[in-house]
Order: C-alpha cells, then structure tokens, then sequence
C-alpha cells in the first residue's frame, strides 16, 4: 500500500516547502487572507513561518490557549537566549551545538544558509540574522563566519565495540540506502518528518479510528470530537541534507542526536552504529560524489577571528555553543518588553534586530503571553502538557484528546511480521493516566537509553531520552495523574498460596494474547506479563482487570469480568477482588511459579523428549550424574542417566523424561533435570571393579576407560569401557513391569598387564548404607531399590559390611568372558 | 605535512562505486538455508524459527560431490544433499547422528564422521550403511569438564601428519560444583579443569597429546598449505585482540590460566614462576620465556570483533586468486577475513585484509566446497552479530572477476613488498603519497583486550613499482618488530584507475628479516 504523500497536499497557506518553488508560494500567498500575508522585509519572497509542531498542529486550531501558545513560541523560537526570563517553561530550546562545525557542516551549505536561513531551510526556526547587515558587507561576513565555523572542529566520539556491540570499522561508510530507507520509515523518524512519496507501506488495515473518520463529514467530525484527529499534521522540515552534512556527520548525529542538539526536540532512535549509517546513506542518496568527510578548513586564522568576532556580534553565541566565542550583552529582559512595540524581533524589525519570518497567528500568540507577564500557580497536568508539546510526544503519543500518530502516517506504524494486534499493537500507547498506571521507576525507565522495548513487536521505537530532558514529565505525570486514590480498590496482599488460583485464571484468558517469561501460545505476539507487578500500579492493575474499556478506550482487551462478576465462580468463591489478587499474586511470583498450564503444554511439545516408540538419549549435565551424563529415556516410562566419566549407572526415575530446551538452547548450560517421579539414586560406583586386595573398593580407581556406546536395532545404546585390560560391555534397557534390565559382559582385551595377574574382577551389584538381603538372589536398600541377580551369581555374592556403606559383591571369574543380568526395581 | 594534507583530502571524497558493499560484485552469496526471521540472540528464553531445522552450525564436513554433513548445536548431525544448486531449492535433509553435547566441530576422515563436543571427541560410525550413526566411539577424553558453560570443545581438525587436533576454551570464574571438578593443586594457583586453554592433537596411534597452552576461546583451528596447524582466539581477558596462532609444542600464547595444568604428566610447559601483567606486549615477551606472539593480530573492531574458524583456500584459483592462503570467519560482524603468512626466522607472521561482509548471522564454520565455493555456517545465539538471521549455510561463491586487491604482504628488512591482485597504475602506486601506515602494540595483562599503544607513524621513503605491475616495493624507516604495521593503501590505483577493494592491510611484524635472509613463503 502507499500511503499517501504529504508535501503535495499541505493545505497551510502562505508555506513553503523548498526553495524551488517559490514561485508557487509567491502565488499562494497573493489569494490567501490579508492576515497571512508574509510579512513585509526585505527578503520576503523566501520567508516560510516557522515551524514549530505542537503550535501548528495545536494553536493554529484553536487547541491551546493563546498564553500557552506564546510560551512554547518563547520557547522554541529560543527568545530567552536575549531576552532573559527565570520562568522556566520560557527556558530556551537554543541552536545546535556548533563546537564541531568544522568536521560536521559542509561550508558550501553553511554560507548558503547564512545567506538566507529559510531558503535553505523552509520553515526553520533560525532567524536571518545578516539581514541587519547591508547588502554589500553580508558576503564578506559569511565568508568570515564560514570561516570561523570551520575552525570549530571537535573529534567524533569514538564508538566502544564489544560482545554485544558489532562496531563495523568506518561504519559510517558502510551505510545501505535500501535498509536506511525502510528503517526511516519503520522506527519513528516519520512520526515528524515526511515519508518518501514513494515508500511502499505493507497492507495493513487502517487504524479503526481513520475509518470512522473516512466515513463521517466533517460537521459529524466536529460534532464527535475527532476534528483534531481528523487532521492531516505537518512535518518537520529536513532542509537540504544532502548538501548539508557528510555521511559520517549525519551518521554520528543519527546516533546520538543530542551530543549535538541537547535540546532533545530531535531524540535517540536506539539506533545501533550500522542502523544510523544505513539511514543517513538513505538520507544522502542523492549526493552525486559520496561525501565522506566534511573538507578541512583552510582558511586564513584573521577571516576566523573577523568570523569569531562577528559571531559574537550577531548574538549568533546567544543559542549556539561555540569554543571562545561568548554571547554578547544581553539584550532587554522578557519582561520589560513592549509587546505593542512598532518595531520589534516580532514585527517590523529594525537595527540589530533578528528577522523572524513569523506570521500573525505567531505575532498574536507572543504577544499574548507577553502581556500576560508572569504566569502563576501551574497545575502539574499543564506543565506535562507544556513539557510534550515541546518535545513533541505528541506526534506519537494521545493525552487528554490531544496529539497522537497524525492521520495519514499511521501506515508507517506497523507490527514485526505484520500481525494484526489493531492500533494498540502498532501504534504506541496513549499516556492518559500514565502516571497512576506505571510505577515511577518504571515510568523512567522508559526513557533510559538501555531499557529494552515492553512491546517488542512494535516497529515503531520509544526514543531515549536524557534524565535531564524528561525528569519534569517524569515528576509531572505522577503528580498529575495521582490523585486522590483513597476510594480505589486495591488488590489484597499477595500471598504465594494465591498463585495457583491465579495461574489458573490466566490460563482461561491472559495466555491468549500475553506471553510470560518469554513463553507464549503459537501465534501469540504481546506484551510479555513477567514484570508487571514491578512496573504497574497495583490499583491500576485492578480497575483495568476487572473492566478494561473503562479505563482504556477502544483497548481490545476484553473484560473477564462482565458486569463485575467472575466468570470462573468456582475459583476464591467467585470473588473478585480475590480472584484479581490471585492473578497478581502469580504475575509477582512468575520467575519461581510454573508457566500457565496451557503454555507449559505447548513448550513441552517443544522441548520435553517423551520416547514413543525407541529409547531416547540425551548427553547432557546433570546433577546427579555428572558433566558427561548420557540420559536414556525409554517408552516404558522408566529412564536413567549414566555417568560416562565414573562408569556408574547414576539414577532411575519414571513417567516423564526430560525436559532438553536448556541442553539445546541455552547458552549457560543449565544441568537437565528429570522430569518424572521416583528419582532413586543408583548403588555407588562403577558395576564392574577390580578388587585389588580384597578390601573395600575406593571407587576412584582412574582406569576405567569410557569407550563410547553402540545403538542396537531397538536404539538402546551398550555403553562400552574398558578396566585393567577387561572391556565391558553394559546394556541398561526398560522393561514392561517398569523395571530396569541390566546386561554386563566382560572380556579380555589380551592387553592385561602382567604384574595385574592377582587382580580379581568383582561385580559390586550394590552399594549403599545398610544394605538388606531380600531372600536369595536379591538386597534392597532404604530408599527402596532392590536389585536381583541370577540365582547362579547370587549364591556366590556376600555382603560386606562398613561403617559408611555396605557393598554386595560378586567374584567374576577369570574366563575370558562373563556376563551377568541385574534387575533394578524401585 | 604536505603528504597529510593529501591524504587527508584523498579520504574526503569518493565516488559512489568506491564506499563498500562493492564485495558482491566479486564474491556472490547464496541462501541454502537461513533462519526466516532475527531472533533476540541474548535471550534466555532463545527459540529456534517456527519453521525449518534449526541450523545453528558448529561443524561442516564434505562427504562428496554432492553431499555435506552438518554439525548444529543442539546436538545433531545432518546430511544435506543438493547443496550446491543454485537457486538450493531441493535440499534434501537427513538426521545422521544425535545426542550429541554441543558439538562444534565436524571432519570426515577415513570414512567416518569425527566432532568434538564438550567432553569428548567423538567418531560416529554408521555400520549398517543406513545412513544413520549405530556408534558414537568416544576417540578421545579426558579434558576437565567442570559444567561451566564456558568450556567449548572445538575441532577436530587434520594436520598434514594425520593428526587431529581440538582445542579447549578457559572456563570464566567457576564456582560451586564447578570447583570439585578443577586440576588438584593446580600451579600458580589457578582454578581450572584439566587442560582447559590448551591445545591438544590425537595422534594416529590413538594418543591424546597436549601441545600448546594459553588459549581463551580457540574456536577456530585450521592447517595450512603446508600442513601446520594454526588456531585462532578472541579478545577478552589476557588477550588484546583477536589473534592467528601457529599450535607447537611448549607454545604459551595469552591466557594465563591454561597454566593450572602445567605441572599435569604430559604438559609442554613448565617452569613458570610467575607471569607478568600490565606490560606492553614486546617487554611480556622478554619476561614470560615460554609466551609466543601471534602469527596475526587482528586489530579490534578493524578487522572484526571475534575470529573463529580458519580454512585454506586449496581450490587452485576455483574461489579467485588467493589460492593456498587462510581464511578465517568472522563473528560479531559476520564475515570473513583474509591472511597472508610467510615464515622469517623459521617463525610464521604475516597480514590480515578484509575479505566479505555481509553473512546474515555470526560466521562460526567454513569449508570449501569441491567446486572451490565455500560453505559458510552461521549461528549467533550466546552473543551479538550483524545480519537478518539468528543461524543458516550460505555460500560464497566467486564471480570469477577479480577484485583489485592487496594479495600478499611480505616484510623486507628495511620496508614491506606488496604483490596486487592485478597490475596498479604505476603512478599512483609509486608515489609515497598513496599510503598510510602507522605501528602500535598491545597490553599484555589480566583485563579485557587491550586498547594499541605507543602508536607511531614509520616513514615511508619510497615505493617502487616492479617492472610487471604486480608488486610494490615500499621502503619505510621506523619498523618495529612485534608491532603490528597497519598499512592503508587509499590512494593506489589500477590500470584503469579503479581503487583498491580494501586498501587495509595490517601486518605483525613479529621479525624483521635482515638483509642475508629472504622471508620464505611456506
């Protein structure tokens, strides 16, 4: 799908787009109304208005207050930098940082721009400042400037690789136009700048809001309450890039936008280091020579002072940090002016004066809040208002029926992989009530640089954000959302034997749409439950349970709740403050409690090995049975583990087997544990041992050799090792009555040493304390594991008795081969 | 000063054909299977794609014309077929070998499949001809395995005596159980399994023999033309950068905790007393008599973030023209580096260039193919790479145009000789303008890698351009031995003014060759 363009169709008269087509401006403007008339300077023929989102979405509809318009027209258009004010929403967004100029700026656009700011930059916020000199001194002054500016050279920041950072050398010339394309027009970048006409969107269905609006007319609109939702939002202008920046430059202000502009109207995009080239590759396409590197300056050290000087002079330090360059006197304080003055930077601007290109609409909301003087006693939902249209949270985010994704850019806001999760799954997420309904760490976490997407299906990014730049709307979301909370119901205290009952009721609904820890249902994509007891507030969690629409419009979480009442009557008496609790009292135990009963199912089919037909194996760690564990489940429902580095049969279980997602997958190794019941632990020791001089046998004994194993015609495997010139042959299989059949054969290698001639071959049939004679062929212990011999062996065995373990032995004979069957029975 | 000025204006501008990516026009890849979507390779609740095996390699082996074995890490062996059709829309694919412990490693010698996994190396023999291993023989044992997730096994790979050879990761800060499975009274203290950070080869006999020590995370081995064999480790503690290894007996490298083995009957070290730590590298090596340097540093970030696997390039001119050296993939930024080495002094030293970026996921195993293409195994999961997938096998196959290249490296005692991949326009690659090079040296000691030291810029005399076109002779004052010489060629030309594809080369002058000795190619 396309979406549609945006430039062709900007309906605000009297602006401009690009340099190129003044002549369409020029004739706009002679049919538009006599008060948006450009203002009469002397370079009217290229002035465009100043662009600043939340006045032109907002107050050029009638939707702030003219003194709130002013301030954030104070404030944007960085009148304080001259002007001083201790009022601290007037606090100047000031210009970007021109300290490295020098290596970031082509000079070619920098005196171009000097020139006239709004013909390269329509709607730039800069004011032309040379417009004070003559005509005939500006092109020496530009060229000091220039010169000046190239002089500001600061080194890149050097961008630190590791492990989880792939840092590809030069990567700023790597950058792929095609990738930067689709991640401009994916991660966020067009919820303010315009889309390329020709990005092909993927068909998704339109936000269920833009329908309603198609099909309603414009009165319906109004009458709805949608006219703000309803309008097509203007972009912010990108300006000529292609002849302003190098790749690296914009590469490197790509990847940290504020190094440069700590302002943060332009924020962090989590891009990594290829992600930033690959946009500004995309950004630079149309640069006919690939710049790489902004050109040295060579310009002679008196033009950078006479730059330097001026510099000073045109107040251009007032908003730019440069190296030893201060700003100039300043001029009178904010409060002192005249807003009715016939000559002022607001109109008719004359000697010293900045030329800003405002219009009337502009004109009337300063001087509004001029005349306002001081501005007193602020709720703390005005000064989160105040702070998101500064920052433009608004072209993302819905508050309080203002702001949200523009209408026609939604298109860009998509899911990975496409899934259809409406507009709550693609869009981000309003902020009405935000402060009640998070915790205030989690609150500003969302900002932090490191903090990792809550909803990780969403294309769309959370910007990063200093601590600095957003502690006001961290404090004042809180303090504005948090009222009086006194009649909310919270849920009871969590209590861990409530768990069950809650992880019975996400089983009937949350699993279908939520994922935890990780693990969710097929085709399941959302947010994943594990943490919400960390960053949701818990009486937010319980009004929101219990009726979700009433707390968040057009949300398609559906209530479980209807009418109040519980629809699983049997759990908690059917209480439903009990019932919320439970879910929450699960959410908080999540990292210790099972998965939901459902998920588990799904994962076991996944990852739990459950021999159907052959035995399976699985060399793993285990705890009991060593780091060269061979795991043998078989379909009888009885299993073991062998222990390959002491040749021990190590443990039996039965029912289930093994879960093998940790052996499989995860990179820490996690021993596999055994998933049925009956866990008993085997005799100690190896079956096989030589008994050197009829004492107790140590059971350390390095000779044993581990061989390998063979796979017979049914798949169980004969473990095969070698002693002191024997080689054994050890069969270990299931049988029908849930028992284990063992199978030992030994043979001379004929590799027997001579000096081994009085080494006598024991079978150690089993070893354990107090170890009891179970009749004639069988000794149990008191866990329960009785194994049997052959009669013909058993009569030869005895018990011999110890302190610290009894042993059953059995003397082999020296024949060049011997087997014998034991039976292990638990 | 001049020259700076001209090398500083030669980098600012380039036209379009000139900023990478141009490596697809000389070496082309080819999807046989690779993993439909990214996957969060960090994640702890790491899933393989929905669809499709998950083909996360650790060992490629070639069985024949058509046929390839592949090793992935949940513990299986698979054999593809059709591999080589190109769309590869008719793999076929059939379980060979399971059970397997992380196996990183496949080789198919005399007639069996071998592959390490972590406690074992490991021949798997299908007897009944159903093409379905009925024995897992266990070849070798015997290394600590104390259960931390650390202890990769890797190889085995077949030296030019019949020898295999695997090597064993250091385990990272044991604790618990773990401990009861370290080396009793290890020396010098160190707490570690059984040759743990060593190197090993199984003889043809049947023997296990330590060789070498010193290694961190050696999960690429591979012989060269001449048979020897060579191993390559990645940054982290005790080692500065990534590295390329020749594996001989009583070679100690970097990592210090290879040592708790020392003193265990069959070791190639001993008499270590103490090893020193926070030196840069060349006072290290007069300190530490048994540390050996690396035959190639591969300086961080330049030339890649995490080396892995090495394979010589034995198709005779089938992969381009650089028939008979080393290959060595590349992790982090998926891809795949290129080396030259010669021995001076009967020591092997030689460059690195970069080769081709790209893959689409970490670059674990390569192996040439019988066409001369190479199959490359990805896998990320663990770590971080670049690239579209979490695991796959692509293939590289040339296009069979020629890159304009730096071929080969070689030190001279008083400069370097370069021989080109194709005649340079001679004059601007004898003009000394045309090149940078700049020399530096690494920390040795305990912390993570090293950032180059004691940085200086050597000056390049003369370059003089060989009657045929192919080499240059760069006459430089100021090298140092065991420093890496980082060498960027920007401004040579071709015959028909194209630049180089990589003008990098960075060469580890570890000797210097003096005037009586010619370096000798091996």
């Amino acid at each position: 799908m396309k979406a549609e363009t945006f430039t062709h169709l900007r309906c605000m008269v009297g602006r401009t787009w690009g340099p190129f087509i003044f002549g369409v401006v020029i004739a706009i403007a002679s049919i538009a109304p006599a008060e948006e008339q450009p203002p009469e300077t002397d370079d009217s023929d290229s002035i465009a208005a100043p662009m600043v989102s939340g006045f032109d979405r907002f107050a050029r509809h009638d939707e702030l207050s003219p003194t709130l318009a002013g301030s954030l027209l104070i404030s944007e258009l960085s009148c304080v930098s001259c002007h001083a004010s201790d009022d601290q929403w007037l606090k100047p967004k000031r210009g970007p940082r021109l300290t490295g100029a020098g290596n970031r700026l082509q000079p070619t656009w920098l005196k171009q721009y000097l020139a006239n700011p709004a013909a390269m930059k329509p709607e730039t916020t800069m004011p032309h400042v040379l417009s004070q000199l003559p005509e005939s001194q500006r092109g020496e002054a530009i060229d000091a400037l220039v010169a000046f500016l190239g002089s500001q050279q600061q080194p890149f920041a050097v961008i630190k690789a590791g492990g989880a950072l792939p840092v590809v050398h030069e990567f700023w010339k790597r950058g792929d136009a095609d990738r930067g394309n689709k991640l401009y027009h994916t991660v966020g970048c067009v919820a303010c700048h315009d889309p390329d006409p020709d990005y092909e969107t993927v068909e998704s269905k339109p936000s269920a809001i833009d329908e309603l609006i198609e099909q309603l007319d414009p009165e319906e609109i109004a009458d709805l309450g949608l006219a703000s939702e309803a309008r097509r939002v203007d972009s912010v202008p990108h300006g000529d890039l292609v002849s302003k920046y190098s790749l690296r430059s914009l590469t490197m202000m790509l990847l940290d936008p504020t190094k440069t502009r700590p302002s943060a109207r332009m924020p962090s995009l989590r891009l990594s280091p290829l992600e930033a080239a690959d946009i500004a590759a995309h950004l630079l396409r149309d640069q006919t020579t690939k710049q790489i590197e902004i050109q040295s300056n060579d310009a002679p050290q008196s033009t950078v002072e006479q730059g330097r000087a001026l510099f000073v002079q045109l107040r251009c330090a007032a908003c730019h940090d440069a190296s030893d360059a201060l700003a100039a006197a300043p001029a009178k304080p904010l409060l002192e002016l005249n807003a009715a003055a016939p000559e002022s930077c607001i109109e008719n601007p004359a000697g010293g004066m900045p030329r800003y290109a405002f219009d009337d609409e502009q004109r009337n909301a300063i001087r509004a809040r001029l005349n306002a003087r001081r501005i007193e006693n602020l709720a703390a939902a005005d000064e989160v208002d105040f702070r998101m249209l500064q920052l433009n949270c608004y072209g993302c985010h819905r508050r309080d029926e203002r702001g949200g994704v523009g209408r026609f850019r939604k298109a860009y806001f998509e899911t990975i992989g496409h899934v259809d999760l409406g507009d709550e799954g693609r869009l981000p997420p309003t902020l009405g009530g935000v402060g009640r309904k998070l915790t205030p760490k989690a609150l500003a976490a969302v900002f932090h640089p490191k903090t990792v997407p809550h909803r990780p299906f969403m294309t769309a990014r959370m910007p990063s954000y200093s601590a600095d730049a957003v502690d006001p709307l961290v404090r004042g979301f809180q303090e504005a959302d948090r009222g009086d909370q006194s009649d909310a119901v919270d849920i009871l205290p969590p209590q861990q034997e409530m768990a069950d009952a809650g992880r019975d009721l996400v089983n009937t609904g949350c699993v279908g749409c939520h994922a935890f820890r990780g693990e969710s249902l097929p085709g399941v994509v959302g947010i994943d439950l594990s943490g919400t007891t960390r960053r949701i507030d818990s009486k937010w969690f319980y009004e929101f349970v219990l009726n979700p629409s009433a707390v968040k419009k057009r949300t398609r979480m559906p209530t479980f709740f209807p009418d109040g009442k519980s629809n699983r009557p049997e759990l908690l008496d059917g209480d439903v403050q009990r019932q919320i609790s439970a879910i929450w009292a699960y959410l908080q135990y999540l990292d210790k409690e099972p998965l939901p009963e459902k998920i588990e199912t799904v994962r076991s089919a996944n990852y739990e090995l459950s021999p159907m037909e052959k035995p399976i194996v699985l060399r793993t760690f285990m705890e009991q049975a060593g780091t060269h564990a061979i795991a043998v489940g078989f379909p009888q429902g009885v299993h073991f583990a062998f222990d390959a580095e002491q040749m021990r049969l190590a443990i039996g279980w039965k029912q289930r087997f093994l879960d093998a997602r940790g052996t499989w997958f995860e990179r820490f190794t996690p021993p596999a544990d055994p998933l049925g019941d009956a866990q008993i632990k085997m005799p100690a020791g190896p079956l096989v041992i030589v008994d050197e001089n009829g004492g107790k046998h140590e059971g350390e004994n390095a000779d044993y050799r581990f061989r390998g194993y063979r796979l017979d015609a049914a798949g169980v495997p004969t473990f095969l090792y070698d002693v002191a010139g024997w080689s054994i042959e050890d069969r270990i299989e299931a049988t029908e009555s849930g028992t284990l059949r063992r199978s030992v054969t030994v043979k001379r290698t004929g590799k027997v040493r001579s000096n081994t001639s009085d080494q006598k071959l024991r079978l150690l049939a089993h070893a354990a304390e107090r170890l009891k004679p179970q009749g004639d062929v069988a000794v149990s212990d008191q866990h329960g594991l009785t194994v049997t011999l052959t009669e013909d062996l058993a009569r030869t065995g005895s018990l011999r008795r110890s302190g610290d373990g009894d042993q059953w032995l059995i003397p082999l004979d020296s024949h060049d081969r011997n087997t014998a069957i034991l039976e292990y029975r638990w | 000063m001049i020259r700076i000025l001209v090398l500083a204006l030669m980098t600012l501008t380039f036209p379009l054909s000139m900023v990478r990516g141009d490596e697809e026009e000389y070496y082309r890849l080819i999807d046989v299977s690779v993993a439909k979507a990214a996957t969060d390779s960090r994640s702890k609740n790491w899933k393989p794609a929905p669809d499709g095996l998950a083909l996360e390699v650790g060992g490629l082996a070639l069985l024949d014309d058509s046929r390839l074995a592949v090793a992935i890490r949940k513990g299986e062996v698979w054999i593809l077929d059709g591999v080589y059709d190109d769309p590869p829309d008719n793999v076929t694919y059939k379980r060979f070998a399971t059970a397997l412990h992380e196996p990183l490693g496949l080789l198919y010698h005399n007639g069996d499949l071998y592959t390490a996994q972590r406690s074992e190396l490991t021949r798997l023999r299908d007897v009944d001809g159903d093409d379905v291993a009925d024995e897992y023989l266990t070849a070798a044992n015997g290394w600590g395995v104390t259960g931390h997730y650390h202890e990769y096994a890797y190889g085995p790979k077949l030296d030019g005596d019949g020898n295999l050879w695997i090597t064993l990761n250091i385990g990272l800060g044991l604790k618990d159980d773990q401990l009861k499975r370290i080396v009793p009274n290890a020396a010098l203290g160190y707490r570690q399994g059984r040759w743990r950070g060593w190197g090993m080869k199984l003889t043809p006999a049947g023997e296990l023999v330590p060789v070498c020590a010193g290694m961190r995370s050696p999960s690429g081995l591979g012989a060269n033309a001449a048979g020897d064999m060579f191993y390559t480790d990645q940054q982290g503690n005790w080692v500065a950068t990534n590295s390329l290894h020749h594996m001989r007996p009583g070679a100690f490298f970097h990592h210090a905790e290879a040592l708790a083995s020392m003193n265990e009957p069959g070791s190639t070290i001993d008499g270590v007393e103490k090893v020193p730590s926070g030196l840069p590298l060349p006072q290290a090596l007069e300190q530490f008599q048994q540390l050996r340097p690396p035959a190639v540093w591969f300086p961080y970030k330049k030339m890649g973030q995490s080396t892995t696997d090495i394979m010589l390039d034995q198709s005779d001119g089938k992969f381009g023209p650089f028939a008979g050296q080393l290959f060595v993939g590349e992790f982090t930024q998926a891809g795949i580096n290129r080396v030259f080495l010669e021995k001076v002094d009967g020591e092997y030293q030689g460059a690195c260039f970069p080769f081709r970026l790209g893959f689409a996921s970490a670059v674990l195993r390569m192996t040439q193919g019988s066409d001369g293409s190479v199959f490359v195994g990805l896998t990320n999961r663990g770590w971080s790479s670049l690239g579209r997938a979490s695991y796959g096998l692509q293939r590289l196959v040339w296009t069979g145009k020629t890159p304009f290249e730096i071929k080969e490296m070689r030190a001279q005692p008083d400069g370097f000789e370069l021989t080109f991949t194709q005649p340079v326009d001679p004059e601007s690659a004898g003009d000394v303008n045309s090149y940078r090079m700049t020399s530096y040296t690494y920390l040795y000691h305990a912390t993570y890698g090293s950032d180059e030291i004691q940085t200086q810029t050597p000056t390049l005399m003369a370059a003089e351009v060989s009657e045929d076109r192919l080499r240059v002779r760069l006459r430089i004052e100021g090298l140092r031995p065991y420093f890496v010489h980082e060498l960027n060629a920007a401004g040579v030309r071709d015959a028909s003014g194209r630049p180089l594809l990589h003008p990098e080369a960075y060469y580890t002058l570890n000797r210097i060759p003096n005037d009586h000795q010619t370096a000798t190619a091996p």
